[in-house]
């Protein structure tokens, strides 16, 4: 299920003298079955940008289409509804949106909400954890006697059960250990292989290096570029100055060797493509 | 010596629960900067929080600068210990960033003639001087981070934690509390001591000293080269190396010892030329 932005601007307060625009002449599109990274530093419009796929921020301008659905500033909110069930958010810190008594009953409440009866609802609520890895035992447990890795887990199959074909997912690595971290990409992937339009917020860039099929720069409200990451990472140094914008750990390594007067053609973006160049100039050289 | 904090075989257990600590000894000397670093669940929060008397162990006994933390003691102990936590947004209560720093200072029944100048002094140190005036909200989570942690100096503590306290920043964020901890070590020296709980490896190779704790249990304890030489270990419980290791992990030549990254560097390029 596809995202097409035309030409969105927004503005909180518009019409009033106290109108303060946030995004410009956004025009960008997200392809099924892909995984669109969005990046940017704090405060250049990322999750504003990403509260216009389901309707929660209305563009002032422009359209939004989420497959054949149309969202302009004139959209009802019945029509908004119906995208809604199609797109699973989860937003920064999830785990601060638990609520219910078991960790069951908190993954059934979005597909109670979207109309599933109880026992379809329980139905998708499993499927959702086992995706997500919680253990059965856990499932009658109160959700706040869990370690932050494992309500960040439920927290993420409630935005999953109800099957979105959309995932939004904003910093869902966030503060967590490594293993945890490779599990969230490796779900992004399982996502993808799923068909599933898949949007990450990030600030990793090694994770956009490992799973991205394309990124999207956010720079003060505008797109300053839309592109596959190796083509993205290959800018000039100063580009990723200009913009606040890290390269992946093994392209900051490589830059810092340039400065000892070492050479690449290409800006490695993983360990792998950063030993290997090593370990071939040890070789010929050493 | 006197030992900053002596944690004497500890021993908690959750209520009824799963045992987490069991005969556990911890100690760390006044002036150390130690990196508490464990994985999710690993026990490393909990024992902030045994630490502060905010939790009580089941047995053995947790001693702060000599005195021994029990209900009598808890206040007197805490008093020596500021705390810093993971988010930056639930420990405000300042209308203004200054506000802020002042609400701990009246707790303590600080002269007021005193505090301005308390004030200015802390939040030079951490660099937000000129944030003063600014309502805490309208900063980013780095800045937010930096004020709690002047809240925390105004008080003077001899030791401060700080649990997990750049996990929710972005890289920039991340980047000036870590520098402004280095500073902090290098201007108080011995006069302070830092215990950083973390599971990002290239901010425990800042401390003086890694402590690695898995499900309660003490697995390495030593100089950052030392614990991060340890890879096998390291991966086993659930963590990683910082960049520079993983990088010497995946090298046909091998320096000899651990090195950190600017010290990977040269290596490489004396070695490779």
């Amino acid at each position: 299920m596809a995202i097409n932005f035309q030409q969105v601007n927004f503005s909180y307060g518009a019409g009033t003298s106290l109108e303060q625009p946030i995004l410009f002449d956004i025009t960008a599109n997200f392809p099924t079955g892909q995984v669109t990274a969005v990046v940017g530093q704090t405060g250049s419009g990322k999750s504003t940008l990403i509260q216009h796929i389901n309707g929660l921020l209305l563009p002032t301008e422009g359209q939004v289409t989420v497959a054949d659905h149309h969202i302009t500033a004139n959209t009802k909110e019945k029509e908004l509804m119906r995208i809604r069930e199609k797109v699973g958010m989860v937003f920064q810190f999830p785990e601060n949106q638990l609520f219910a008594n078991t960790v069951l009953e908190d993954v059934m409440y979005g597909p109670i909400n979207f109309g599933y009866s109880r026992s379809d609802a329980k139905n998708a609520a499993e499927i959702a954890l086992k995706r997500l890895n919680v253990s059965e035992t856990l499932w009658e447990k109160s959700p706040f006697e869990l370690s932050g890795g494992q309500m960040r887990r439920i927290a993420i199959a409630g935005a999953l059960a109800s099957n979105p074909d959309i995932v939004v997912l904003d910093e869902p690595a966030a503060g967590l250990d490594p293993r945890g971290q490779q599990e969230l990409l490796n779900l992004v992937i399982e996502l993808k292989t799923l068909n599933k339009t898949v949007i990450l917020i990030s600030h990793q860039m090694d994770h956009v290096a490992q799973i991205a099929d394309q990124v999207i720069v956010m720079h003060e409200g505008k797109v300053a570029a839309q592109e596959a990451p190796e083509q993205l990472f290959n800018r000039d140094i100063q580009w990723f100055t200009d913009m606040k914008l890290d390269l992946p750990k093994a392209g900051q390594f490589a830059e810092k060797l340039r400065q000892q007067d070492w050479q690449f053609e290409q800006r490695p973006l993983t360990i792998k493509a950063l030993t290997d160049l090593i370990n071939s100039r040890g070789t010929t050289h050493g | 010596m006197e030992n900053a904090i002596k944690i004497n075989n500890l021993t908690y257990q959750y209520q009824n629960q799963t045992t987490l600590f069991q005969d556990f000894n911890l100690t760390i000397d006044p002036g150390q900067w130690v990196a508490l670093v464990g994985h999710n669940g690993s026990g490393k929060s909990t024992l902030a929080k045994l630490i502060m008397g905010l939790l009580t162990p089941t047995q053995g006994g947790i001693t702060v600068f000599n005195q021994v933390l029990s209900e009598s003691t808890v206040n007197d102990v805490r008093s020596q210990i500021g705390m810093v936590f993971q988010n930056p947004d639930n420990q405000f209560v300042g209308a203004t960033v200054a506000d802020d720093v002042a609400f701990g200072l009246e707790n303590n029944e600080i002269d007021t003639k005193l505090m301005p100048k308390m004030i200015a002094k802390t939040l030079e140190i951490v660099g937000m001087s000129e944030y003063q005036d600014r309502e805490p909200h309208t900063l980013s989570g780095g800045q937010k981070q930096r004020v709690a942690l002047a809240s925390v100096l105004a008080l003077q503590p001899k030791i401060i934690i700080l649990d997990e306290a750049t996990a929710m920043l972005d890289p920039e964020g991340r980047q000036a509390v870590m520098a402004t901890l280095t500073q902090l070590k290098e201007q108080f020296g011995d006069a302070l001591t830092l215990v950083t709980i973390t599971h990002d490896m290239d901010e425990a190779a800042l401390a003086d000293r890694v402590v690695v704790i898995n499900d309660g249990q003490l697995i390495l304890d030593g100089t950052p080269a030392q614990v991060f030489s340890e890879a096998d270990v390291l991966h086993h419980n659930g963590l990683g190396l910082p960049f520079s290791g993983e990088v010497v992990a995946h090298l046909n030549q091998k320096p000899q010892k651990y090195l950190n990254e600017s010290e990977l560097i040269s290596w490489l390029s004396t070695s490779n030329k």
